[in-house]
């Protein structure tokens, strides 16, 4: 684990008044990955993106932020760090070829170098034939991408992301899982905070989950084969019966649907294995899929106990 | 804070509201309202002066600039607070001002770059109202250096309006409660002064004893009328010197308060100090005027006794005469000194120009701490982004 780079928080802690947003956090992203931070609502993630962002200092813990902590210099955090909040709104009279001059401008670079990124970021989200249109007119998704590329105007090596996918049709996402897989590749440091979970399981390296304040799990999402974990696969059978008995046969837990069953296997060996045993049993398979994807298992086991 | 940050926040403010508003219309209005006080006041004065024969000077260019500048005034403390009250909680709402605090520019960046934009438009108005000012200046009566330093510190007030309306706009969650704790900050200063003036006179009042020179009660219960002497005037000889214990006002000592007032500022800074007085309608020369009586107050005479003795104040024959059939050139010579007096009593506005620029000064300061990040102790009610 190197020292500088990437994101680093330990024992973060933040209330406002009374109310405690984030008890304890303890996170790493790293440069040239893609981290996500899930969690229930209220978890306290969109706090901890904030503190991230240099808007709001932690109660007690620390933050670094490629090594620098956001509470003693902000600026230079700032010139490092990319924020697309969530639901941010934009200066709805400006066209968003503007905006994004106008975002140059505030981090400082010359009127041509701001005009030269503005037209990169137009072409890199597909926004360039709405170029001059004002903002306000923009669709959600739209609106979305305008974000993303504010956030990219000066080349950050660290990103948040907050919400990042939500409005966006499914073009989009898949655009902008690619930008975010390429910013990673070309060793940028990404926390993307989702609900998505199955999106998230295709962006992300790594997950933690967060609940009620803390940090409850980090999740390799990489290791496809995490044996130990029990997943969920669901099988569907034209013989339902048959494929019942061959499941109470082998000893598995079974969760029958109306259509199809679920079955707990421990890891990804296990689940070919069993494939393979029913195909040679001659049980006629027409789908066997996980049903839960290893981030939605974690998930789900991790904020089990929420009221 | 950078010469850069503060251009492209100008910039930004500008082009919104440019191109949100429909300032055309707005200016137009603007432009009518001026438009349509000073051709009410050129014609009424046209009136005046051709109906009366001995108008002592011609007062028409002072008229109507005295009262161009103070309606331009007047309203623009309703229009400036306006542009700067939702300013940071607007922004805030919208959802525009997290993100550029995350960016390179300081709070100072932002918070001064809103003032200057929001004083930009202010001056807008100036501008639009300035013909009308140029038309006194044509009519006569008034130096252009004077009417140079009006606009000036006239401008300067409305910067320190807008200062105000960012301050409050930086403090409260809810635009509502910036807005009107702003219009309440303004009415403080224009109406609150005087009301507070007002009611510090009489507290300030002292009871003394006076020597006074008067005609005695007695005079006038042997002259009843139907008695033997009823048509008979007092005169000189029947004055006799008394002692009254009355009541003193102590103007000078809270004469303060209304040069804290804005109007008192400009008006003092700049009214149009025809050398009489007279019975026309020159706001900002009474205003002016009364706040430098205020000051000067009510000074026991240097004889030590108050001269109430009617026939020995009224003018004599003599002086009558001499003065044409109504005494006019006696009056003159009474306003003459009446106006003596008051331009021998310091400026007023200066105190209140350095007390105005303190509030400046202090709002602009208050709303750029406010803004800094990251923010440690939340205020209730206020949101981060």
């Amino acid at each position: 684990m190197d020292a500088v780079g990437g994101i680093e928080v330990t024992g973060v802690r933040r209330a406002f008044g009374s109310v405690l947003a984030v008890d304890h956090i303890d996170l790493r992203a790293r440069p040239g990955e893609v981290t996500a931070l899930v969690g229930p609502n209220g978890a306290g993630k969109t706090t901890l993106l904030l503190m991230l962002a240099t808007l709001l200092a932690p109660d007690s813990g620390s933050i670094r932020i490629a090594g620098i902590d956001p509470v003693t210099a902000p600026r230079e955090v700032r010139a490092a760090m990319g924020w697309m909040p969530d639901g941010f709104g934009t200066w709805d009279a400006l066209t968003v070829r503007e905006v994004l001059e106008t975002v140059g401008a505030a981090y400082r670079l010359a009127p041509e170098a701001a005009r030269v990124r503005a037209g990169e970021l137009l072409e890199l989200v597909h926004l360039g034939e709405l170029a001059d249109r004002p903002a306000r007119v923009l669709s959600r998704g739209q609106k979305q991408r305008l974000g993303l590329a504010r956030a990219l105007v000066h080349q950050p090596s660290i990103l948040l992301l907050d919400e990042p996918a939500s409005g966006l049709d499914p073009r989009s996402r898949i655009e902008l899982r690619d930008i975010l897989r390429q910013l990673a590749a070309s060793g940028a440091t990404l926390l993307v905070s989702s609900h998505i979970l199955t999106e998230l399981q295709e962006i992300a390296d790594r997950a933690v989950i967060v609940a009620r304040g803390r940090s409850v799990a980090t999740q390799d999402l990489t290791d496809s084969d995490s044996a130990g974990t029990v997943s969920h696969w669901r099988i569907t059978s034209l013989d339902p019966p048959r494929l019942m008995a061959a499941l109470a046969h082998h000893g598995l837990a079974t969760h029958p649907l109306t259509d199809a069953v679920d079955v707990e296997v421990a890891g990804d060996v296990a689940a070919s294995e069993l494939l393979a045993v029913l195909v040679a049993d001659r049980i006629p398979i027409t789908a066997f899929a996980p049903s839960y994807g290893a981030l939605e298992t974690a998930y789900l086991a991790a904020t089990e106990d929420r009221q | 804070m950078s010469l850069q940050g503060v251009r492209t926040i100008a910039v930004l403010e500008l082009r919104q509201r440019l191109r949100t508003s429909r300032w055309p219309v707005v200016l137009g209005i603007w432009f009518l309202i001026i438009g349509a006080v000073a051709g009410l006041t050129w014609w009424a004065v046209n009136i005046q002066s051709g109906h009366s024969a001995n108008t002592l000077v011609d007062d028409r260019g002072t008229t109507l600039y005295d009262v161009v500048l103070f309606f331009v005034l007047g309203l623009g403390m309703l229009v400036v607070p306006s542009l700067t009250a939702t300013s940071i909680n607007g922004d805030r709402e919208h959802g525009v001002l997290a993100t550029l605090q995350t960016t390179m520019l300081t709070s100072a960046d932002i918070v001064v770059g809103k003032l200057v934009a929001a004083w930009a438009i202010s001056l807008a108005f100036l501008m639009v109202a300035s013909p009308f000012l140029v038309w006194a200046w044509i009519a006569g009566g008034i130096e252009i250096g004077r009417m140079l330093l009006a606009v000036t510190v006239l401008a300067f007030v409305l910067a320190v309006i807008c200062a105000l309306g960012l301050m409050f706009s930086a403090l409260t969650a809810r635009t509502i409660s910036s807005a009107v704790l702003t219009y309440l900050t303004v009415a403080a200063l224009t109406v609150g002064t005087v009301i507070a003036f007002l009611t510090s006179m009489p507290v300030m009042a002292t009871q003394q004893s006076v020597r006074v020179k008067v005609i005695p009660d007695t005079w006038f219960q042997d002259h009843q009328p139907g008695s033997a002497e009823a048509s008979a005037n007092p005169t000189a000889a029947d004055c006799v010197y008394i002692n009254r214990v009355q009541s003193t006002l102590h103007t000078e000592r809270t004469w303060w308060l209304l040069a804290l007032n804005p109007f008192v500022v400009v008006a003092d800074a700049a009214p149009s100090r025809k050398p009489l007085n007279y019975l026309g309608f020159e706001p900002l020369q009474m205003i002016s005027d009364g706040a430098r009586s205020a000051r000067m107050g009510i000074a026991a005479p240097d004889s030590g006794i108050v001269n109430e003795c009617g026939p020995e104040l009224a003018p004599s024959q003599a002086q009558l005469t001499t003065g044409g059939p109504d005494g006019a050139a006696f009056q003159e010579q009474q306003q003459k000194l009446e106006r003596e007096k008051l331009n021998k009593v310091p400026a007023v506005w200066p105190y209140g120009f350095v007390f105005l620029g303190l509030i400046g000064a202090g709002s602009t300061f208050v709303a750029v701490r406010r803004l800094r990040t990251p923010i440690r102790k939340l205020p209730r009610g206020t949101r981060v982004a």
